[in-house]
């Protein structure tokens, strides 16, 4: 009974990885609002961005999109055909997660600010507890670079919404 | 008496290079916990499919990266653990992920198959305390 449960997790779970590859796909494209600029005035403003292997994807393992949970409540973070380092590491195809906590996506060429709603991982971390008043709350995950740059194309999971309890 | 001087100084230079030829082992926190996410134990699964690897109140960092607090992962595939104070062998079973992978697409033949992770350091060689998951058994049909 429990194996059915848990397949049915784990097809959800799927799930949340199927769309957080969508996503992915579409952060391929800037924003709207963010003219591309021509390579040599973006130099002068904007540091490089890392390349990402296409395949390479990010999503939140958990908690699911719509789920109701506790005041602090573990969040897992997923990550496909891309590995792990601490920030200041550099290393081809990999980064380290940003937790974004009820905000959009900060500018993708900008190193991604330190504050409450943007937590940093920097040593490598893929699972964090995390506690929020009670409410709703977006979740959202973007890798960054050995110095904390999105790559290119930026990965990014699914912006999810989370209920937790009062 | 000398002899038995001359030996004890020779015993302890064999014991010093004998303690400088066990490498060096990396620690970690004491609540550092590693497991594995998926599959659960007793599954049953159908083909190919992915394992994801957890880490708790550590880091990941790619092999060759010398950092406090940090590993990679090593899947052990129907094999028990290796010895603990030496370097993860490198084969069919024991599988190196020193890019900082956290997932991990197996495509194993049907039957029953023992899963277990361990944490290796920048040089493949386990923490101390060393980390690694409960080993589970997973049945595989075609």
């Amino acid at each position: 009974m429990s194996t059915i449960r848990r397949r049915t997790l784990w097809l959800a779970a799927a799930s949340v990885g199927l769309i957080a590859t969508g996503a992915a796909a579409q952060g391929t494209n800037p924003p709207a609002g963010q003219p591309a600029a021509p390579a040599p005035a973006a130099s002068a403003t904007n540091p490089p961005r890392t390349p990402a292997p296409h395949d390479a994807y990010v999503y939140i393992g958990w908690p699911l999109d719509g789920a109701t949970v506790g005041t602090k409540f573990k969040v897992w973070f997923g990550t496909r055909n891309f590995g792990i380092a601490p920030a200041g590491v550099q290393k081809a195809n990999t980064g380290h997660h940003h937790l974004l906590i009820d905000v959009p996506l900060p500018p993708l060429d900008q190193p991604i600010p330190n504050d409450r709603n943007h937590l940093h991982f920097g040593l490598g971390q893929t699972e964090a507890i995390v506690e929020l008043p009670p409410g709703k709350h977006t979740l959202q995950l973007l890798m960054g670079d050995a110095d904390h740059v999105p790559h290119d194309p930026a990965l990014m999971s699914r912006r999810i919404t989370v209920y937790v309890r009062g | 008496m000398r002899i038995i001087r001359v030996l004890a100084v020779v015993l302890a230079g064999i014991a010093l290079a004998a303690s400088s030829a066990v490498a060096q082992q990396s620690t970690m926190p004491p609540d550092a916990k590693v497991y594995i996410i998926w599959p659960p134990d007793g599954a049953v699964i159908h083909g190919a499919f992915w394992v994801r690897m957890g880490l708790s109140g550590a880091g990941i960092a790619p092999a060759g990266v010398q950092k406090a607090n940090t590993g990679h992962h090593h899947l052990l595939v129907d094999v028990d653990l290796p010895p603990l104070d030496q370097a993860i062998p490198n084969d069919h079973n024991h599988l190196h992920f020193g890019l900082g992978q956290t997932e991990a697409r197996l495509d194993l033949p049907p039957g029953k198959h023992t899963l277990q992770l361990l944490l290796g350091d920048e040089n493949h060689i386990p923490h101390q305390p060393p980390l690694y998951s409960k080993r589970i058994t997973i049945t595989v049909v075609q």
